[in-house]
């Protein structure tokens, strides 16, 4: 299931009413740019480790919107959308403005010594936020707090003096392409120190001042800004919670403003361990008349309590000793979990000479067998209740890359056929004219089986109410239009019945670790064509290998069969790593849409649970002057299991993905998430067993 | 407008459909958080009722046709029945009818399963070696899992006490029995569980244990003992 990022935060929030209070929140210390702080200066501290805060503030003319990540345990970034108050605003007075910041935190407190940070703020935008800071903070028991700093560009304003290394002159904030590095600019400049305290009254209530140099050069040299009196800022936080304060401050002397901070921490389980029902406990008393006798009896009894649990048996053999089943799991996100269901069962239905278990799973979209678990039977029962039960059972387990290439359902009685009505919402967000665009509608999904591993897959959308067909803006100029016109798409869509993709999958499994597609057809809203993918995937290695190509061909504006007389191919090869400490690296490199060459590095950060967090960068020959506002292609990605909101067995996810900017430089097609192979293997890899495996019996 | 939506969305949920049971399920669990944030916004205050009090007596219990326990809230408010679906050696694991397990190693509660903070597994004394002792110190370790699926273990110094036979009634029996008291301390949690034990034997027939955090403690009354097949 794919939903917005505005549904994502919506449900992060909700989520928050059931997150424990405990150290996995800390949103009292976050400033109004959303990185820790007091009210608009930083301070020397991170936030606990996988912390996601949504913030917005607003004061004097000015609206920013934050997203937060504590990256690591030192290191804290943030994605800001802002408002700027400018007489030379572009927009009716204002800058519409995306930057991003990071935080480290280089010494924590000990002692008589203070915590030391250093961060850079707006690196990598247009430089309207953009600073430099080293800052220190000395906590006084636990209420006071001061800090002290440094800093260059944003806060190096009032009482500024020679910078300490010499750089003297800094390159002036531009406001027009944006979107890459100024390394020349960093710590450029005079300096300014700044300086904050910060009292806390109560365990909710804390009293803060400080002594900005800001200038607020922008927002003071217009009405719709306000008017800087003094350096002085004051502020009244309140937390209600670790997961959510609000900020009240009197802005250099002048303005009120309001901020309110969330934060959702992925380590945080509101449901711990889950609420799904509990597991079929052992039952190892078993009197040799209880046996089920054929194979058969054993299929139907096994299918029907496995059902029960939500896992689908498809096939059932027994051999000598040993049990050997097919199962396809579309309910547990844990495969650990849901293999010790399995064996579970199995060892109650199946006849008391079965010595072991074989376990292949297989992919219900692509039918791929993926992998083979063997489980012993007595080591499985012997550990069930054991203290160290899932270390001691995972060294009697064998996880392999399936021998068996497909699952063939024609051979049973499945259904071809399958579909599904729901309602989409589609967003759109960095519109200056309207930062949110939204569309809802019905969508109606469907997919046909002629055969094992050849598939027909649909989705027509049907808009219903929205603002996406009303972007102003017009495509980027400079390269072929592959992706930078999609606002003709909803403009000429508008209100009316469209193709979203149909397209003809033929699933290949050549050798053991080796599985590919071919999809034909209408692949995405503004594409349509042949393209395939290749991977390599050993399920006991890190990592991975992937080709994939396209030869398409545009597709007309109002979202039917026509095609316009444009076309275009490309092809990546992919490297996938699954580094240790939960982070997957991707590189891929080649030639993109536009035919422009370069690659593209995609990082992200996993949590066992299911959440990622990650951010990606595509550099091609494309100069930036070409590519336009933001230089180059760059966004950042998020993934929420449903299952962390609810405790409940499903394996929906929430994706979102954050594209600052849409220009036609390192553009890729954009396909229905279960088209990309590498996620559907790697999910059944032993990796993702093996760091799940102590819920194998929960 | 973010209001319009998730009404509009809602209505349209409730509109949809599937050939797919758990393509229909999921979204159907999907609707239920959009359900959850308007039962937060409104917030009505719980309404505290004590469940129906239904009287254990020997006919009572003579209705299960199989091995049952009972387990209780502290203030009684909640009861459950639970029949025996699972025997490891010694270890005993029952189940509810809403799918909450519990296991039992002669009486001492060793995991749970479907209590959101489930108690994963235990480390702890040997139950025969403990309820024979009449004071004894010694370590016990509660496992449960992270919401990353790691181990999150509580250490626990515990000390136990036995007191010898007292007159109690459970059920319509008026019985002897020796209560274990069970101390455990950690830095930031302390508990005390009692063993009710038939008088002169190591056999639990009730007891009040400490499940987790979240969880606290509940009682449990073995009535499978007084059961006849």
């Amino acid at each position: 299931m794919k939903l917005s990022i505005v549904s994502l935060i919506f449900f992060a929030l909700a989520g928050l009413q059931n997150v424990k209070a405990e150290v996995f929140e800390d949103t009292g210390s976050l400033n109004k740019y959303g990185m820790p702080g007091e009210i608009d200066l930083p301070i020397a501290q991170d936030l606990p480790d996988g912390q996601f805060s949504v913030s917005s503030s607003l004061f004097g003319g000015t609206i920013r919107v934050n997203l937060s990540f504590q990256i690591s345990k030192n290191l804290t970034g943030a994605f800001r959308y802002a408002r700027v108050p400018s007489s030379s605003g572009d927009h009716n007075g204002y800058y519409w403005d995306r930057s991003f910041d990071l935080h480290y935190l280089l010494y924590q407190e000990k002692n008589i010594f203070p915590s030391i940070a250093l961060g850079v703020r707006d690196f990598i935008g247009t430089g309207l936020y953009s600073g430099e800071y080293v800052v220190a903070t000395k906590s006084l028991g636990e209420k006071i707090r001061f800090s002290a700093g440094i800093g260059w560009g944003r806060f190096a304003g009032k009482n500024s003096f020679t910078n300490i290394f010499g750089i003297k002159n800094r390159v002036l904030e531009e406001t027009g392409r944006g979107g890459t590095f100024k390394v020349k600019r960093f710590f450029s400049g005079e300096n300014s120190p700044f300086f904050s305290v910060s009292y806390r009254l109560n365990k909710r209530f804390q009293l803060i001042s400080e002594l900005s140099p800001d200038i607020y050069g922008n927002e003071t040299s217009t009405s719709r800004g306000f008017t800087r009196k003094t350096d002085l800022n004051l502020g009244l936080k309140y937390s209600i919670d670790p997961s959510m304060s609000v900020l009240i401050s009197l802005m250099h002397g002048n303005t009120f403003g309001l901020t309110v901070n969330m934060g959702v921490n992925p380590r945080n389980s509101p449901y711990s361990s889950g609420i799904e029902p509990a597991p079929m406990p052992i039952f190892k008393t078993k009197l040799p008349s209880g046996d089920l006798k054929s194979e058969r009896q054993v299929f139907a009894e096994s299918q029907r309590l496995l059902a029960l649990e939500g896992i689908e048996l498809k096939e059932l053999r027994i051999s000598k000793n040993e049990i050997n089943v097919n199962v396809v799991n579309r309910r547990y996100l844990n495969q650990s979990q849901m293999i010790g269901r399995v064996v579970r069962i199995l060892s109650r239905t199946s006849p008391s000479e079965i010595k072991s278990f074989k376990i292949n799973l297989f992919d219900h979209n692509s039918n791929f067998f993926t992998s083979e678990i063997t489980i012993e039977r007595k080591s499985f029962i012997a550990n069930e209740l054991n203290f160290d039960g899932p270390e001691t059972l995972w060294s009697s387990i064998s996880v392999n890359n399936s021998s068996k290439k497909f699952f063939d359902n024609n051979q049973l009685d499945h259904p071809k056929l399958s579909w599904s009505l729901y309602p989409y919402l589609d967003t759109m967000l960095f519109d200056p004219h309207a930062p949110i665009r939204a569309h809802i509608g019905m969508e109606l999904k469907g997919r046909y089986k002629f055969l094992p591993m050849l598939s027909m897959s649909g989705s027509l959308k049907q808009p219903i109410a929205g603002t996406l067909d009303d972007v102003k803006r017009g495509p980027k100029p400079g390269l072929p239009h592959v992706r930078s016109d999609f606002m003709h798409y909803h403009r000429d869509i508008g209100s009316n019945l469209y193709i979203n993709y149909l397209t003809l999958n033929q699933f290949l499994k050549p050798l053991p670790n080796l599985y590919a597609v071919v999809n034909f057809g209408i692949l995405e809203l503004m594409h349509s064509g042949i393209r395939s993918e290749v991977i390599w995937k050993n399920n006991k290695k890190p990592y991975g290998l992937g080709l994939d190509f396209a030869l398409v061909q545009k597709r007309g504006t109002n979202g039917d069969f026509q095609l316009k007389n444009e076309h275009y191919n490309t092809y990546l090869a992919s490297i996938y790593y699954d580094l240790p400490n939960n982070w997957v690296v991707k590189l891929d490199a080649g030639k993109y849409l536009a035919g422009d060459f370069g690659s593209t590095i995609s990082i992200r950060r996993t949590f066992n649970n299911g959440w990622e967090f990650g951010g990606y960068a595509t550099l091609t020959d494309v100069p930036f002057s070409t590519y336009g506002e933001g230089s180059f292609e760059k966004g950042l990605t998020i993934k929420a299991p449903i299952n962390w909101f609810t405790g409940k067995k499903t394996k929906s996810v929430m994706n979102a993905v954050i594209r600052p900017i849409t220009g036609d430089g390192g553009v890729k097609l954009n396909l229905s998430g279960e088209k990309y192979l590498y996620n559907v293997v790697s999910e059944y890899d032993q990796k993702n067993i093996s760091d799940n495996w102590k819920r194998v019996y929960r | 407008m973010k209001i319009i939506i998730v009404l509009i969305l809602s209505a349209l949920f409730l509109k949809s459909c599937s050939s797919d049971d758990i393509v229909r399920q999921e979204n159907s669990e999907l609707l239920g958080i959009f359900r959850n944030i308007a039962k937060g916004m409104q917030s009505h205050p719980k309404e505290t009722s004590k469940a129906k009090e239904i009287k254990k007596t020997n006919l009572w219990l003579s209705k299960f046709n199989q091995p049952i326990i009972l387990i209780s809230s502290l203030d009684k408010t909640d009861e459950a029945t639970l029949v025996a679906l699972g025997n490891n050696e010694e270890k005993l694991t029952w189940v509810s009818a809403d799918g909450i397990s519990v296991s039992y190693d002669n009486g001492i509660l060793i995991a749970t399963r479907g209590y959101s903070q489930d108690l994963l597994s235990l480390k702890y004394k040997n139950p025969a070696n403990l309820f024979s002792a009449s004071e004894i110190k010694y370590d016990k370790v509660h496992r449960y899992l992270s919401g990353q699926n790691n181990y999150h273990d509580i250490y626990f110094k515990c000390t136990g006490i036995k007191k010898f036979s007292k007159p109690s009634q459970i059920l319509e029996y008026n019985l002897s029995v020796d209560t274990f008291v069970e101390k455990c301390e950690h830095s930031s949690y302390n508990y005390v569980n009692t063993y009710d034990l038939l008088a002169g034997t190591t056999i639990v027939l009730r007891s009040k244990q400490w499940i987790s955090p979240a969880n606290k403690s509940f009682l449990t009354y073995n009535y499978y003992a007084f059961q006849k097949f």
